[in-house]
């Protein structure tokens, strides 16, 4: 019974080592140093310096800080069975009006943190909003609406950092730096430099699993997602579910932002990396939607990227390797854990 | 604004419509057999690098056009595999889909096409040609749709008249009729489900391939990492703003195109004294068909049998 379990997702470890060998090959480095290499970006050890001031450990704790609250909201909106394809656009709104309330002066310091941060997640979930209701109200498939709403963001937002909020010393595409109030700092200094966004996506992790399946709220919402019809039958008020759903998933988007501005860069500036939002839907996938499977699941996805990004600086062999194994990834696991039940002739 | 609503922006509006039309039909045709297909991207991204390496590789531009072709066909197959024999998810699958074309097609151009730049080698093609239609194409009105056109674009300006005929008037269009309403009646009714759905999402893949080709051998010469650049998803807000009609879908298409040819010319260049955000005309396509899907400018009806 564990064994017939587990086999899957053995089989699909075997199969990214396939790919990854492959790949490595076909780019004409060695195999042996190749995987050292990469387990040596995955995972930290031995130190190195190939990231200039971040080391390998580092990017992996930076990367995994967003990873988990995209991935979250990319699994908050699945569970009530939406699909929130729009992370990347509220992410990048929120991190925008992160910035925008962070580099703001007249807010109390104690509160101007705190601020920047709920700025960021309520932009991120007001964004949500046209999706979701657009899905509730006249039927029109999230996924689409939430593909147009990232294009929206992701020009609107361009405007914005080029034209109305740019910081006018410089001429850099950037907003102004935020206030050192605003900022979130280091976990530890020497052996931990990761910002405190690290902890919260955690604590918000654990939140999340306590009010999915401890709640009434939270079991609604499942079921919602699981069969909707049901749902109602049984009187949950599944609309509404699926409404609160897409907004907290646009909610953990936006706080991400607010995380990586206030944690890591502390300004808004042209091309902010957009992409984790996309990343957190492999996340989700791969972690069933579980919230706290998120956190194994986007550390796994981290030390990939900064594995093949190691690779990538120490031996130049194409960094994309992460990107092709993700694909597989997404692509086995939804072909083995999430197939539709259906009756067909 | 005198000098910009000239023939020649018309003709660029029409060339940047054309990929966007091939995979906007695309699309059409999967849909219209209840697969969503958000994978367009990708297959045109794959597209484009398949046609610059085929190309570069031969010398051959239709070569290149072949491979482009067969690259869409290969990634259709994945993706109607996936969703008809595995049962996966439409979305997820299109997902992996655009994933693993950016993956593959960055990771194979820095391992093919890079390497020859370096050499001093030129990774440029040769593009198609204008076509010459004998005179025709100085008469009114044909002189702003086909002058200086590829065959791609005329072929792209053709096809919705095309899918019209064969979609209302044959047995085939009937059928793909009936399985995107209500594929189980379909089935019971003897019609093959199945093989309609291959065909459709096949076709798609194609089309998007071609998209993908047209990018590289008719538009640039020249292949560049994700040069699809979001061009899948806009082909898709056409496909809904033209409400799944061959002739909507085209025409949706052209209107972004023109959008999108207005906001390169507009770049850096005053109207009536006032610099236009070339970001908001960016915007529009996607702003447009958000106001479609409420409901403002008439009922949004999909394929009702969709995602099944």
């Amino acid at each position: 019974m564990f064994l017939a379990r587990i086999a899957p997702a053995l089989l699909g470890a075997l199969m990214v080592l396939a790919v990854l060998s492959a790949l490595v090959l076909a780019a004409g480095k060695p195999l042996g140093a190749s995987f050292q290499i990469i387990l040596q970006g995955a995972t930290g050890y031995p130190r190195g310096e190939a990231f200039g001031p971040l080391d390998a450990w580092d990017a992996v704790l930076h990367d995994m800080t967003l990873l988990v609250l995209t991935g979250l909201a990319v699994a908050v909106a699945l569970q009530a069975g939406l699909f929130n394809i729009g992370a990347a656009g509220q992410l990048l709104v929120g991190a925008l009006v992160a910035a925008w309330v962070g580099a703001q002066v007249g807010i109390p310091a104690p509160l101007h943190l705190p601020a920047a941060l709920a700025a960021g997640a309520l932009a991120g979930a007001l964004w949500a909003f046209p999706p979701a209701w657009l899905k509730t109200h006249r039927g029109a498939h999230e996924v689409i609406s939430t593909i147009m709403f990232n294009y929206i963001a992701l020009y609107l937002t361009h405007w914005l950092v080029t034209a109305r909020l740019k910081d006018p010393a410089g001429d850099a595409p950037q907003t102004a730096p935020i206030a050192e109030a605003a900022r979130l700092g280091m976990l530890h200094e020497a052996f931990l430099q990761a910002s405190w966004g690290l902890a919260i996506a955690v604590l918000v992790a654990l939140g999340l699993w306590l009010v999915l399946y401890r709640t009434v709220w939270g079991y609604e919402m499942r079921a919602t997602g699981a069969n909707r019809d049901a749902a109602d039958a049984a009187g949950a008020p599944t609309a509404r579910r699926m409404t609160e759903a897409m907004l907290l998933s646009g909610a953990l988007a936006g706080l991400a932002g607010a995380v990586e501005v206030c944690g890591v860069q502390h300004r808004f500036f042209e091309g902010f990396p957009a992409e984790y939002g996309f990343d957190g839907i492999a996340v989700a996938l791969l972690a069933g939607n579980h919230p706290a499977l998120m956190l194994l699941s986007a550390y796994l996805m981290s030390a990939l990227r900064s594995g093949a990004y190691h690779l990538h600086a120490e031996t130049g062999a194409p960094k994309e390797i992460a990107v092709v194994v993700q694909a597989v990834l997404i692509l086995y696991v939804a072909a083995v854990y999430l197939r539709k039940r259906r009756i067909e002739g | 604004m005198g000098g910009i609503l000239d023939a020649e922006l018309f003709g660029t509006a029409i060339r940047q419509a054309t990929p966007l039309i091939l995979a906007a039909l695309g699309g059409l045709l999967s849909e219209r057999v209840g697969v969503v297909n958000i994978g367009l991207e990708g297959k045109i991204l794959m597209g484009a690098f398949a046609a610059a390496l085929g190309t570069l590789l031969s010398g051959s531009l239709w070569v290149g056009l072949a491979c482009a072709l067969l690259v869409g066909l290969t990634l259709a197959l994945l993706h109607a595999v996936a969703t008809q024999e595995w049962r996966t998810d439409h979305i997820v699958s299109g997902v992996a889909i655009n994933l693993l074309a950016l993956g593959l097609s960055t990771y194979l151009f820095r391992q093919l096409i890079v390497p020859r730049e370096e050499a001093g080698e030129s990774s440029v093609v040769p593009t198609f040609g204008a076509v010459l239609l004998g005179g025709l194409e100085n008469l009114p009105l044909l002189n702003v749709l086909v002058k200086d056109q590829s065959w791609l674009t005329l072929f792209a300006l053709g096809l919705p008249f095309v899918l019209l005929v064969l979609l209302t008037r044959t047995r085939w269009g009937l059928r793909v009729y009936a399985v995107g309403n209500d594929s189980q009646k379909a089935r019971m009714m003897g019609v093959p489900v199945k093989r309609l759905r291959y065909l459709g999402v096949l076709l798609s893949g194609a089309l998007a391939g071609m998209a993908g080709a047209f990018l590289v051998l008719a538009a640039t010469g020249q292949f560049r990492e994700n040069m699809s650049a979001g061009r899948g998803f806009i082909a898709l807000a056409a496909l809904i703003f033209g409400r799944w009609h061959p002739l909507g879908a085209a025409g949706a298409a052209l209107g972004f195109g023109f959008f999108e040819a207005l906001q390169m010319r507009l770049q850096g260049q005053p109207v009536f004294g006032v610099q236009l955000p070339t970001d908001l005309l960016l915007m529009l396509p996607y702003l447009l068909t958000v106001i479609a899907l409420m409901g403002l400018l008439g009922r949004m009806k999909p394929p009702s049998d969709l995602g099944n």
